[in-house]
């Protein structure tokens, strides 16, 4: 697992450490960062793919190096991964240790910014089909999980139901030849609702399941708000379906975890993480720079909190990671 | 009997239901189909108020159940029942003075008998009672006296980790280990009784004067 990633001259993040569990939610801000920490692992993953001059800080000398340092922590080895983007090229370095699982992890990172309208797009067909950020390729995966996977694809299916009861089953239609597109039946009536048709929340909800439920998952989930567009009552089973990802065993699992990182601005969805402080990191915004630190580090955190919501207390000020001059 | 379950969780909802039914001997019906749900101890004492009288005025509710966790707070004494001795820090206290003055406030009810309420207190929480019987350890006085000398016995966490087997326990597994922990207690209720007689005794209480 990767226990933290270090940030020099990458964008908002001069000069910060983003600590690590295997499961994270980041707070903060707009502007303060979040998206950015959550690209480092792609861009660690292709550093070849960008250039210092999209990286570095506005307003740092162009002599200086862009650094990202990930730390890798396993039983009997720390691995460092590094990567500095230079006028001169692009380095990668390692430390002494065992990098393969290291290196295996970057390589399965994968990011989603889930958009229910790339979603919901028919997708052709191909061998090795995959989730995109977006969500687009989402019929074409679950056609997939349901032939090679039919029991998991029905445990997704009857999970499904339980999050949404209006409707009782995933079905496919084919609108072209090698096509797929997704719909629902609903309960009543065994109506069938085509993917486009169904609300914004229905079908985040339905992509958030599937990353959960992949048999291969991705080594490292990052994840943009993926409370976005869901009712607070979903927000617990949003939830599970990440930590299904993160503590496979607490879902009746039996697989590696996965390393999740999100993000979100929804108080609801922050309170269900009350009892893990630790999982939680606030992004501040100092100036042009941000920093990151555990909520859990806070020596005073159980004396502070007391009987309060945690939103309440994040929204108040007095935990950070809220927007300067509001 | 219509009665209607104020809880964190469907699998709070779903243990609650069995204990309720095993204390009154007959099987209740819910009346909110959606189930109503609080989120945390401050969001149900801000919307207890409008709960009850939703419930009071607007449903065919005859009974009303509510347990709240009382993580770090004191846990109900006997002592409180007692008149103007209630515990402004006891959380089952400060619920019962919600619905008391939402009662006093409310018109009666167009031709249904009024609500009756059941309100309970598990110490710290509901996955305590759950291991009675399982773990001889867990139990209010334990709590209390780990409390009294400055230190916590056990944590919400390693309840969780006992009954669930993991700290992040999903939905379903929460509420089939839940279920499976209610329904063995309600074959006695006794040992729930002696070892939560605050929290838990003062909620059997109410709903056998139903």
């Amino acid at each position: 697992m990767f226990e933290s990633i270090k940030f020099q001259n990458f964008k908002a993040l001069r000069d910060t450490t983003l600590p690590l569990s295997r499961f994270t939610l980041i707070i903060g801000p707009n502007g303060s960062g979040k998206s950015t920490a959550l690209n480092a692992f792609l861009a660690m993953r292709q550093p070849a793919a960008r250039n210092v001059n999209q990286l570095r800080t506005a307003g740092v000398n162009e002599e200086q190096p862009v650094v990202l340092a990930a730390k890798w922590t396993e039983p009997q080895n720390d691995f460092l991964v590094t990567v500095q983007w230079a006028k001169t090229g692009v380095q990668q370095l390692s430390s002494p240790g065992r990098q393969d699982n290291p290196r295996k992890a970057l390589n399965g990172a994968r990011m989603f910014s889930l958009d229910a309208g790339a979603i919901a797009l028919p997708v052709q067909l191909q061998p090795q089909i995959e989730l995109l950020p977006n969500g687009t390729n989402l019929a074409g995966v679950l056609d997939r999980l349901r032939d090679q996977n039919p029991e998991r694809f029905e445990s997704l299916n009857k999970e499904l139901m339980r999050w949404i009861p209006e409707f009782d089953k995933i079905l496919f239609e084919t609108p072209g030849p090698g096509q797929r597109a997704l719909a629902l039946r609903t309960r009543e009536g065994q109506y069938t609702i085509k993917a486009v048709d169904l609300s914004q929340g229905t079908l985040i909800a339905i992509a958030l399941l599937t990353i959960g439920y992949l048999p291969y998952p991705p080594t490292i989930v990052c994840l943009e708000e993926p409370d976005h567009g869901l009712h607070p009552r979903l927000l617990r089973d949003v939830r599970d379906a990440l930590y299904r990802l993160a503590y496979p065993e607490g879902s009746g699992e039996k697989r590696e975890p996965v390393q999740v990182i999100a993000t979100t601005h929804n108080p609801y969805f922050l309170d269900l993480f009350r009892d893990h402080p630790d999982e939680i990191v606030l992004a501040e915004k100092v100036g042009l720079e941000s920093k990151f630190s555990r909520l859990s580090d806070r020596k005073d955190l159980d004396e502070i909190l007391g009987d309060a919501p945690l939103s309440e207390v994040w929204y108040s000020g007095v935990l950070g990671g809220v927007p300067a001059g509001t | 009997m219509n009665v209607a379950y104020y809880a964190e969780s469907p699998a709070d909802e779903a243990a609650l239901k069995i204990l309720t039914e095993a204390i009154l001997g007959r099987q209740t019906e819910p009346v909110i189909h959606v189930g109503l749900r609080y989120r945390s101890w401050p969001t149900v004492r801000e919307a207890l108020r409008s709960v009850f009288l939703q419930l009071h005025y607007g449903t065919v509710a005859e009974g009303f159940v509510l347990v709240v966790d009382s993580n770090g707070s004191p846990s109900h004494s006997p002592t409180h029942e007692q008149p103007n001795a209630r515990d402004p820090q006891c959380r089952l206290c400060q619920l019962r003075r919600i619905v008391e003055e939402a009662q006093q406030q409310a018109r009666p009810r167009p031709h249904q008998a009024p609500l009756k309420i059941a309100i309970g207190l598990a110490v710290p929480a509901i996955e305590a009672w759950l291991l009675c019987g399982a773990d001889p350890h867990v139990s209010e006085a334990t709590w209390v006296s780990g409390l009294n000398e400055g230190h916590t016995p056990y944590t919400k966490a390693s309840l969780k980790n006992q009954l669930y087997g993991t700290t992040h326990p999903s939905l379903p597994i929460e509420t089939e280990a839940m279920v499976a922990a209610a329904s063995r207690l309600a074959q006695n209720l006794e040992g729930l009784t002696n070892l939560f007689p605050g929290g838990f005794g003062t909620l059997q209480s109410s709903l056998k004067s139903w």
